[in-house]
């Protein structure tokens, strides 16, 4: 077999598109000449990378070694005489001197502030609060025994779920039937938010009383005070902190809140800033039959996350990540992607929420839409220039033409696909082309843990970070959906080794993954 | 000139001939101060260039009047309370006395599954469509008005304590008015009467790091969802207190349009008191002891909305006083003589939250206020009831619709809130204002001489009744 085969198969399946199980000798004669076409291509494509990203430094290093070749030739009474016939005065160099200064303070004036991301805690739920296949399917007999092709499709859809059997509902939820009254809401909100903060409290060392910001979001749930305002009294927090409880914003709702507390931090020198992100389930437990109205039953779980961003410049060095860009999409516009998500009442006057058939549809729709934005700001120069060509041949030849996916993973590291279900990680995987390795994270916090909501992608990173995967300068991508309909996306880059093993909800499960999840698991 | 020239002959020296002498150092100094001072005013300069850029300009705000169908006199608001049948007789006289002494007139506004006899069923449904009607009248009309299109718009902010279903309310004005994808979307929940300022505050901190941006504050309370009808006293209360309203308010740091806008937000001052647990649960939504849900006020509520408002002002006075009076203030308290600190010094108009006839004495007496600064308040609660979140800018809207607004008056707004919260901010009025705006109709009835209830005459026979014989209902034989 000829070199180029061996070297087509390695890159295929460095790229992943190697179909599995597919024996090489059966494809070994007719696609010879393929592969040797493919494999140049891909030099010539990595070359390209190489050539384009490097620009500069293609440039510049030959003159700099050309200058240092140089000046080695000339001996030192040379290079004075070559500095006097400048002619430089006194006056030049403070010119010079001066400019040099004017550009720093302007250039480092209108910069924005650095936000770093100290640290973040995830909620554990106690063992007495999980979740089985088998205990789910009980209550579901007996609180619908009416309605036995409702209890059918929610076991259809719990087969295709991709979620696990660890996953865990609030004590009001397991109580037939549910009992969703405001104390017991409070109690599953007090439960989950503390437990995050007392975590965070003490993983960083960071007291109440040094907290700036609040931003708490929770969608489904809230009370009046609000959920901040809980977290203030608990906490002794001081009377000028800066509070904003979010709601109804749906599970991209905790980038939203990073974003404002972005924002804020730009404004407030030295800060600290806490961002909570839960979904409170008591309250919104379906008790009714509808069956577009029991899947949000099947999907989610608690969960929560706190996470403590600072823009103080002592933080820079035990800071886990910076935060690079936020990009917040909302499609609202459009009546489609407006009633794709939305809660109503049934026949029998039970409100639920609707899911529509075309979410997916959707969902793409708003993550080609955030790409657009975030593209230019993320990718290296190579894939905007191949991304721009392919633009301009759709718009001036042919419209038909296939349009060029950039090639995000030239881009992250890592991607934090928010696991709103097995469907929508299938379709952003297919879309951005990421690897099975890459959407991994998302897929094993779905089994583990369900669907938390804006606090899934917080499990996902902590999964990253468990695995050992995370180093120095990676890029993360964590991408966020929402109903109105909403696509947000932030990118971190990491800011120092996150060694193994790490403190969270994952260490003591972590070796287990990851786990094969089948396409049906038979209940 | 003449230095340079001077420097320039001098340069055929080379680094050996280094000894500078003093005519040589002169013309170098002068350069360098020269210089020095460029760099520091370029700095000022750019300082103070972004400094102007986030100046919070009120463009126009437009409240919300609900059609006359939706009126609610005390005569209707009487015959609601008496379908409750969990109410006996004590609390109907409680309750009386609450309706009689609130200062709330004929003409106020409930949603309309409650004039419709639903109040006990309400569905979701009504609380949206209360929602709606009052998006579609005052955004509708703050956008022509303004002629700025939603489309302009770079941050929406809505507040409504007691609904958030899903999709948000920013989602549901987003769809309906087709703005942007990159929308900044906020919507603020369980804040209270006082989320209006905190929206205020949001879009304050946006408009520091956004040049030329608008943005639109949405503030309201849903009343339609959340009629208590239990009989807990402590939390009947709130069904007699709240009506309908809301206000939309649009912003900008356009520069350009200084001279269209109607003030500048001079500072904002947030408290919260909520580490201390007294004040915490001073006003919390929760059940009763039969299960049902209601908005509880406890019998503290005063006196922590006074401790909330002391520890305001304190951060507020030094950012909006004359040093003069703080100097004055401070004297006396350093004689330990009894000192007032003289808000009219600072402040002209007093936009107070016009929570309840007692809140409004309270504050007057508290700031050693005249009636006619506190009138507007008044007014507010006779005409349109306590509206929550939104009733500062209906309390606004009197003042302008007065004529009392003058180009550099200062504009006082505080408000209190569950948590438990006190905001204030100042205003300073742009130019002379003079628009009607919600009030045209009706503002040259105010103000009113009295604002006595007419409901004592009418149901004083319940003082009569004894509880054994209370029916709920208006005894025949009745002496007039």
């Amino acid at each position: 077999m000829p070199p180029s085969y061996w070297c087509g198969l390695l890159l295929q399946k460095r790229n992943s598109t190697f179909p599995a199980k597919r024996k090489p000798k059966q494809i070994m004669a007719p696609k010879l000449q393929d592969f040797s076409l493919s494999v140049k291509l891909k030099y010539v494509k990595l070359g390209y990378q190489y050539l384009v990203d490097n620009l500069l430094a293609f440039f510049l290093i030959p003159i700099i070694i050309a200058l240092f070749l140089e000046s080695l030739r000339l001996s030192p009474e040379e290079i004075i005489q070559f500095w006097d016939s400048m002619h430089l005065t006194s006056l030049h160099i403070i010119c010079s001197l001066f400019l040099i200064i004017y550009t720093a303070t302007f250039f480092f004036m209108s910069r924005p502030r650095t936000v770093y991301l100290i640290d973040y805690a995830l909620f554990k739920p106690p063992q007495s609060l999980r979740v089985s296949f088998a205990g789910f399917m009980e209550h579901a007999h007996i609180l619908l025994h009416d309605e036995p092709k409702s209890v059918d499709f929610q076991m259809r859809i719990l087969e295709r779920s991709g979620i696990g059997e660890e996953t865990s509902f609030p004590p009001a939820m397991c109580f037939i039937p549910p009992a969703p009254t405001m104390r017991r809401s409070r109690e599953e909100a007090e439960l989950i938010i503390f437990s995050c903060m007392d975590s965070l409290f003490q993983k960083t060392g960071m007291r109440p009383r040094d907290i700036d910001i609040l931003i708490v979001n929770c969608s489904l749930f809230s009370p009046t005070p609000s959920l901040t305002a809980m977290v203030i009294n608990k906490y002794k927090m001081r009377s000028n902190i800066k509070s904003f409880n979010l709601s109804g914003m749906g599970c991209s709702a905790g980038l939203i809140s990073i974003d404002l507390a972005k924002d804020l931090l730009q404004q407030h020198p030295n800060s600290n800033a806490v961002v909570i992100s839960t979904e409170i389930l008591t309250p919104n437990c379906y008790l009714g039959k509808e069956r577009a109205m029991l899947l949000p039953n099947c999907l989610f779980r608690m969960g929560g996350a706190a996470v403590l961003l600072s823009n103080r410049w002592s933080e820079r060095r035990r800071a886990k990540y910076v935060l690079s860009h936020v990009v917040r999409t909302h499609k609202g516009a459009d009546d489609k992607s407006y009633n794709c998500i939305q809660q109503e009442e049934d026949s029998e006057g039970h409100v639920g929420i609707k899911l529509n058939k075309d979410l997916m549809a959707i969902a793409g729709e708003a993550l080609k839409s955030n790409i657009t934005t975030i593209g230019p700001l993320v990718l290296p120069a190579s894939e905007q220039i191949l991304f721009a060509f392919s633009l301009l041949r759709r718009k001036l030849f042919n419209p038909k033409l296939k349009p060029y996916i950039p090639d995000f993973k030239q881009a992250f590291e890592h991607f934090c696909i928010h696991a709103g279900g097995r469907a929508v990680i299938d379709e952003l995987q297919k879309n951005l082309q990421l690897t099975a390795e890459q959407v991994e994270a998302s897929r094993m916090t779905l089994h583990r843990f369900g669907n938390t909501s804006s606090s899934s992608l917080w499990y996902e990173l902590s999964y990253i970070e468990s695995k050992g995967r995370m180093r120095k300068g990676d890029r993360v991508w964590q991408i966020g959906f929402g109903s109105g309909f909403k696509c947000n996306s932030a990118v971190w880059k990491c800011n120092r080794d996150i060694i193994t093993p790490v403190e969270g909800p994952w260490a003591d499960c972590i070796d287990r993954y990851p786990v094969h999840i089948p396409e049906v698991v038979k209940l | 000139m003449c230095a340079r020239v001077y420097i320039y002959r001098c340069t055929g020296c080379t680094y050996n001939s280094t000894i500078l002498t003093e005519k040589r150092m002169e013309p170098l100094m002068i350069t360098l101060s020269f210089l020095s001072l460029l760099f520091f005013l370029c700095i000022l300069y750019e300082i103070a260039s972004q400094t102007r850029d986030r100046c919070c300009y009120l463009l126009h705000y437009e409240c919300h009047k609900p059609s006359n169908d939706r009126k609610i006199s005390t005569k209707f608001c009487g015959e609601i309370i008496m379908r409750n049948k969990n109410l006996g007789l004590q609390e109907h006289q409680f309750l009386l006395r609450a309706i009689v002494n609130s200062g709330i007139g004929e003409d106020t506004y409930g949603p309309r599954n409650i004039i419709e006899g639903r109040e006990n069923s309400s569905i979701l449904r009504d609380g949206i469509l209360e929602m709606d009607e009052f998006f579609i009248q005052t955004l509708d009309q703050l956008f022509q008005k303004t002629s700025v299109s939603p489309q302009d718009i770079d941050v929406l902010v809505v507040n409504v304590a007691l609904l958030a279903p899903i999709p948000s309310l920013t989602s549901r004005i987003i769809n309906r008015y087709k703005m942007r994808h990159d929308i900044k979307t906020f919507n603020l929940t369980g804040m209270g009467c006082s989320a209006s300022l905190i929206s205020i505050n949001l879009v304050e901190n946006f408009f520091k790091s956004k040049k030329n941006a608008f943005a639109v504050v949405v503030t309201s309370e849903s009343i339609a969802p959340n009629w208590y009808s239990g009989k807990d006293k402590s939390m009947i209360l709130t069904n007699c207190l709240f009506r309908s309203g809301g206000c939309s308010i649009l912003l900008t740091n356009n520069r350009a349009f200084k001279d269209r806008a109607k003030m500048r937000l001079n500072c904002l001052v947030r408290t919260h008191l909520g580490a201390s647990d007294e004040a915490h649960t001073c006003c919390m939504q929760k059940e009763d002891d039969q299960g049902t849900l209601g908005f509880f006020l406890g019998k503290n509520l005063p006196k922590v909305a006074t401790r909330a408002f002391a520890k305001n002002i304190a951060k507020l006075a030094p950012k909006v006083m004359p040093l003069t009076e703080l100097i004055r203030y401070a004297a006396l308290k350093f004689l330990k003589r009894a000192a007032i600190l003289n808000l009219k010094a600072g402040i002209d108009h007093f936009c107070l939250h016009p929570g309840g006839t007692a809140v409004i004495e309270e504050i007057r007496k508290g700031l050693g206020l005249t009636e006619n600064d506190v009138e507007p308040s008044r007014m507010t609660l006779h005409r349109f009831g306590n509206t929550s979140a939104s009733s500062l800018w209906y309390v606004l809207g009197y003042m302008e619709a007065k004529k009392r607004l003058r180009k550099r008056d200062k504009v006082w707004m505080i408000s209190f809130g569950s948590g438990f919260k006190c905001n204030s901010c100042v205003w300073e009025v742009v130019r002379d204002l003079a628009d009607g705006n919600v009030w045209e109709e009706t503002i040259a009835g105010y103000p009113l001489k009295t604002t006595a209830n007419p409901y004592m005459q009418q149901y004083g026979w319940i003082y009569q009744e004894k509880s054994e014989s209370y029916t709920g209902e208006e005894p025949k034989n009745r002496s007039v």
